[in-house]
């Protein structure tokens, strides 16, 4: 009666060895999931988001004509139409001497949004210059532009 | 082992070992899953960065071409200059990265005036970029357009008008194109175009006024490059 009754705390005792074995391993492996949406990464992810745009519109010679152009009502059309609608975003225009250009209001979401946002993504984009029609000529100055692009998931 | 193997405790420790082999199993492949669920690529940033630094010096190449191509005087240092320009606003551009941008045989060439006429530029460059230690990144850029006048048929004029790589430029209008007859400037019409096997591509334009030769022709591409071919 003794003898089995030893041999059911061993039981117990491996029961709850075994529990914490499946509990550790569980949070250990809880340590190395990186999800999407984990804020770890969140700040690259945006990184990455806002070059790809800029990258895919330049591509297609759009981004280069809606800025010298001046086309800002356009250029946020397409910034809304590329990135995921929680995605907020401004866009300021410089110069080489750091001047803003036109003090143009690229911007989508909420003014709250990048106050209060921990995660805030900026892009540097650089822009060489564009050829413009003028009168049936056309001019092609070296001109260059420096896109700040401003994210924050709203 | 006859002792072992009838003792009713071993039936115990062959259980034991199975599940634990079990859950050992499903522990490592709960790990696998998590652990490769999903990867950061630290360096995708980096991709689209050099993809923004090769695509404008291209961008470059063709704005110096415009430029030389769209000028009364032409300036035959202007790929150069604007070059080097180039070169050291993109260190200003993307602070902190360290950017150093080379280049070498840039080259701006116009073969004009004749049947078949032609403006071409290109440049090879190297790339360094000292926060992801890339060194000596290679790429080259080169801006042509060709414009090929094949035939005249009274007052409609046959051309095709090429890009990099042989490749037909299908996009061109009226306002792309000129036609002069040495004296005056014809006023055009229409502007269709066609496919056809051979030349697959073909503009034709059509002039108001009867064209006496030699005729000129001038062409404008979206990038404002500009090319001038004679016929005959």
């Amino acid at each position: 009666m003794i003898r089995n009754g030893k041999t059911g705390q061993m039981r117990i005792i491996e029961a709850i060895l075994a529990s914490f074995i499946i509990i550790f391993a569980l949070s250990f492996a809880n340590i190395f999931v990186i999800t999407p949406t984990s804020p770890k990464y969140e700040v690259t992810e945006l990184q990455k988001l806002g070059y790809n745009v800029l990258h895919d519109l330049d591509e297609q010679a759009l981004l280069a004509r809606f800025i010298y152009n001046r086309e800002w009502d356009n250029i946020t059309a397409a910034l809304r139409v590329l990135l995921p609608l929680d995605v907020h975003f401004s866009m300021t225009l410089y110069d080489l001497q750091g001047t803003t250009i036109d003090n143009a209001t690229i911007f989508y979401g909420h003014p709250e949004t990048f106050a209060s946002s921990k995660n805030i993504a900026s892009v540097t984009y650089g822009l060489a210059g564009y050829a413009t029609k003028i009168n049936d000529a056309y001019q092609a100055i070296y001109e260059p532009r420096i896109v700040i692009l401003r994210l924050a998931r709203g | 082992m006859k002792k072992f193997i009838t003792q009713k405790k071993g039936q115990f420790v062959i259980i034991a070992v199975l599940m634990i082999a079990i859950m050992i199993i499903s522990i490592g492949a709960l790990m696998h899953r998590a652990v490769t669920y999903y990867r950061h690529e630290p360096w995708e940033e980096y991709l689209t960065l050099i993809g923004a630094i090769e695509l404008n010096s291209l961008r470059l190449i063709e704005l110096s071409l415009a430029n030389y191509t769209n000028t009364d005087s032409p300036d035959q240092d202007i790929l150069r200059t604007n070059l080097e320009k180039w070169q050291t606003n993109l260190t200003r551009m993307y602070l902190g990265y360290g950017i150093s941008l080379n280049s070498s045989n840039c080259c701006l060439a116009c073969d004009w005036n004749k049947n078949s006429s032609s403006s071409a530029a290109n440049a090879a460059f190297s790339l360094n970029i000292a926060s992801i230690g890339l060194t000596g990144y290679k790429f080259m850029a080169k801006a042509f357009l060709n414009l090929t006048i094949l035939n005249k048929i009274d007052n409609e004029i046959n051309v095709t008008v090429r890009g990099e790589d042989g490749t037909h430029i299908t996009s061109l209008r009226e306002d792309n194109f000129q036609v002069s007859n040495g004296i005056m400037i014809l006023n055009i019409t229409s502007v269709a175009s066609y496919y056809e096997p051979k030349e697959i591509h073909i503009y034709t334009i059509n002039c108001s006024e009867n064209m006496t030769t030699p005729i000129t022709v001038k062409v404008w591409d979206e990038r404002g490059i500009q090319v001038t071919a004679k016929y005959p």
